[in-house]
């Protein structure tokens, strides 16, 4: 084992020059995983019918794909154990999902560095390929990737423009990249690409920074010995990958906790939107603590100590992964696991503190619990201020998550101001509803009509959103502009249901222009509660022609039914 | 329930769930009451169908949600409620001891409310507008409150266009 690990060191040593470029190569490639990653964003947003792709959003979710594909790092640990991570795709997923700490260790053996971060290509190929296309990444070489990849600029402005490029067009992505000599993964970026958002840049931003920052300190804290040391650790670590023991078992458990809380940022984006942007919210912390994570072993004595945690967490990794392949399917599972396992991670992280200020690096501590937070350096490190900054975590993302789902929310800024948007909002919706049934209560709806309301409903219903513009294309772009946002959302859900069959349509159409034809003073005489409903009504059945004077309902009157007739 | 669903025409939405259990409560609301317009009928049977609408939003939503539950729970205690009243309408004097008990298990739970939150005031009004929300912590209340607030925007879609459909 000895020997191993000198001649390892002495390959560290001859590798220092590749090492150079591997901060390049780490960043760039996050680029590309957090394209793919926003490219599945992408396809999921394209089904919906709200513009989920709001920049925050997607501002968050590169946030996240940056969390994800930095930490793609630890997997350089996988090195020993290749046939397996050929194997496991979606594994690899997880296991890139771990923390920063590995950057630490990316100094330590740059050896292995190399052949890491081929896998680590791999798992980010392989990975989103089936998000975008099924099997369209599988046939990857790992060799070709990291050849062309350390002809690539490191700059991060090259990759801004790139992105900036492929949102308009996404050949012109591939065309970019043709020059530095990715044959191979030219599909890939075109595919990547053309999806792509413009909003790279704050991934330029926020992706690069922490890698950064974490490779500099790392660099500047650690020596050759330690280095080597290290490296002699993941050996062993490596070798015992098939058995590991007991007691790091819990740590490992805390890393993929955090695997699977990214894996359902990941993964949520397939089937859920409600999961998706859950998972987004939850990752955008994420990357905030990994950083943490891997400031701060440098900063402190047990660095090497760690670093051999994150050996075994990847092999353990490996374990998981495979209970994890499923995983995706159990997101919710995984996901309360987490929850419920936050706590006691929180407050055994004292312990794991305290261990590592005594300084006992060579035996192994007997019973140390996972580390799932811990403090950035100059941080609190008692086990309340940890549990504090869980919990304000926690409920920053909720409110993120809740500024989603606000109107009019995403400007704010302040949490007390957001609780005060989000209450009005409750309010306004209950006060809805309660008008509504109000109006349904008043309303005497004829019996006969009932089951024919209710079919149509039914039918209505199962066209919402599908066929709109299509009956409608010619006379609607109309009405649209002139309406107010709010009552836009009201026209579109009307008029999303008109779009089905002609009867559907023309019974639709007279429904909402008899009210009119009968009384369309109401608006002037009614109190302001029926005034906007009522307003839309008449908005939307004769705005068409007469925006501006849609009051003035003798004179569309002819024109609105002539039309509709039509 | 996300938006995606809401334009998927998936009969296992919420959204469908909701409107079918609703117009079926509306529809039964309607039948057993004979129309007339006094208004103390209007506003009998305008609770009836906001509770109607909250019953139906709830049992769409199921039980895995502590909002649901709390406002199912809540509707079936009203109408127990409502029962107990015209039970003791009929027994005066059982009337002292179950207004007692009322009192005192109101009197508890405020207690406990006001020792759980202690947070600022905003919090608490969030609470009382979120079914359920009073024994919750504030990170499940928030949770409970995005959700609640997606069910509430279904809701009030799918209101609108029966209000629409019926007032033809």
């Amino acid at each position: 084992m000895d020997m191993g690990e000198k001649d390892k060191f002495e390959l560290d040593n001859k590798n220092e020059d590749a090492m150079n470029y591997s901060p390049g190569m780490s960043s760039d490639w996050r680029f590309d995983g957090s394209n793919l990653t926003n490219t599945s964003m992408g396809l999921v947003t394209a089904g919906n019918s709200m513009a989920v792709g709001k920049g925050d959003l997607i501002g968050s979710s590169a946030c996240s794909s940056a969390s994800m594909v930095d930490s793609f790092v630890p997997t350089l640990w996988d090195h020993p154990s290749n046939p397996q991570n050929l194997g496991f795709c979606d594994m690899n997923v997880q296991n890139n999902a771990s923390t920063l700490n590995a950057l630490g260790i990316r100094k330590g053996s740059p050896a292995s560095l190399r052949t890491g971060i081929d896998r680590a290509l791999d798992m980010c190929w392989n990975q989103s390929g089936p998000m975008l296309k099924g099997s369209m990444f599988l046939p990857n070489m790992p060799g070709m990737l990291p050849q062309s990849l350390s002809q690539l600029p490191t700059d991060s402005a090259f990759i801004e423009r790139a992105a900036r490029f492929s949102c308009f067009n996404g050949g012109n992505f591939s065309d970019m990249v043709n020059p530095f000599a990715i044959p191979e993964s030219m599909s890939i970026y075109s595919r990547g690409g053309g999806m792509m958002q413009g909003v790279q840049d704050v991934l330029a931003g926020s992706g690069l920074k922490p890698v950064l920052s974490g490779v500099h300190s790392q660099k500047g804290e650690l020596n050759v010995s330690e280095a080597s040391k290290d490296a002699s650790l993941t050996v062993e670590h490596g070798a015992s990958e098939g058995s590991p023991s007991k007691n790091e078992r819990s740590e490992n458990l805390a890393k993929s906790h955090d695997e699977a809380k990214q894996c359902v940022g990941v993964s949520g984006n397939e089937s859920d939107e409600a999961e998706f942007s859950n998972g987004v919210g939850r990752d955008q912390e994420e990357p905030s603590m990994l950083e943490g994570a891997g400031g701060e072993p440098s900063a402190q004595v047990h660095s090497s100590k760690k670093r051999k945690r994150n050996g075994q967490d990847s092999d353990l990794d490996q374990a998981q992964g495979a209970s994890q392949q499923h995983g995706e399917s159990t997101k919710d599972n995984t996901e309360q696991h987490q929850k419920g396992d936050q706590n006691p991670s929180t407050t055994d992280n004292k312990t794991t503190a305290k261990h590592g200020k005594q300084g006992s690096q060579g035996s192994d501590p007997p019973k140390e619990e996972y580390i799932h937070v811990r403090a950035r350096r100059g941080q609190a490190t008692n086990s309340h201020s940890l549990a504090e900054r869980v919990r304000r975590e926690k409920i920053s993302e909720r409110m993120k998550f809740l500024q989603d789902l606000v109107p009019g929310c995403s400007k704010v800024t302040g949490k007390a101001v957001m609780l005060d948007e989000i209450i009005n909002y409750v309010q306004s919706l209950q006060r809805q509803v309660e008008f509504l049934s109000m109006k349904l209560a008043t309303v005497n709806p004829r019996l006969d009509f009932n089951i024919e309301g209710i079919l149509a409903k039914d039918m209505l219903q199962s066209r919402v959103g599908s066929s709109s513009s299509l009956a409608f294309s010619p006379d609607m772009p109309m009405p649209y502009p002139t309406l107010q946002p709010p009552q836009q959302g009201l026209l579109q859900a009307g008029l999303s249901g008109m779009g089905g069959s002609s009867d559907v349509l023309r019974r639709a159409i007279s429904s909402q222009l008899m009210p009119l034809a009968g009384g369309y003073k109401e608006p002037s005489q009614l109190p302001n509660v029926w005034e906007d409903e009522l307003n839309n009504v008449v908005q939307m059945s004769f705005g068409s022609r007469t925006p501006p004077n849609s009051q003035d309902v003798d004179g569309s009157m002819p024109t609105g039914q002539m039309k509709v007739e039509l | 329930m996300d938006p995606q669903s809401l334009s998927n025409p998936n009969p296992n939405s919420l959204k469908t769930r909701f409107a079918q259990r609703f117009i079926r409560a509306l529809m039964r609301i309607q039948n057993q009451q004979p129309k007339s317009s006094s208004p103390g009928e209007i506003s009998k049977r305008h609770r009836k169908v906001n509770t109607a609408a909250n019953a139906a939003m709830a049992s769409a939503v199921g039980p895995r949600r502590v909002w649901s539950q709390a406002l199912l729970w809540r509707i079936r205690n009203r109408s127990n409620r409502n029962q107990a009243r015209h039970r003791r309408r009929r027994a005066l004097f059982k009337r002292i001891g179950t207004n007692s008990m009322k009192r005192k298990g109101l009197k508890e739970r405020r207690g406990t409310e006001e020792g759980q939150l202690v947070g600022f005031g905003k919090e608490k009004k969030l609470r009382k507008l979120v079914p359920g929300g009073a024994a919750m912590d504030i990170c499940s209340l928030l949770d409970e409150t995005a959700h609640y607030i997606r069910c509430l925007t279904t809701q009030v879609k799918v209101m609108k266009r029966i209000a629409e459909i019926y007032s033809t």
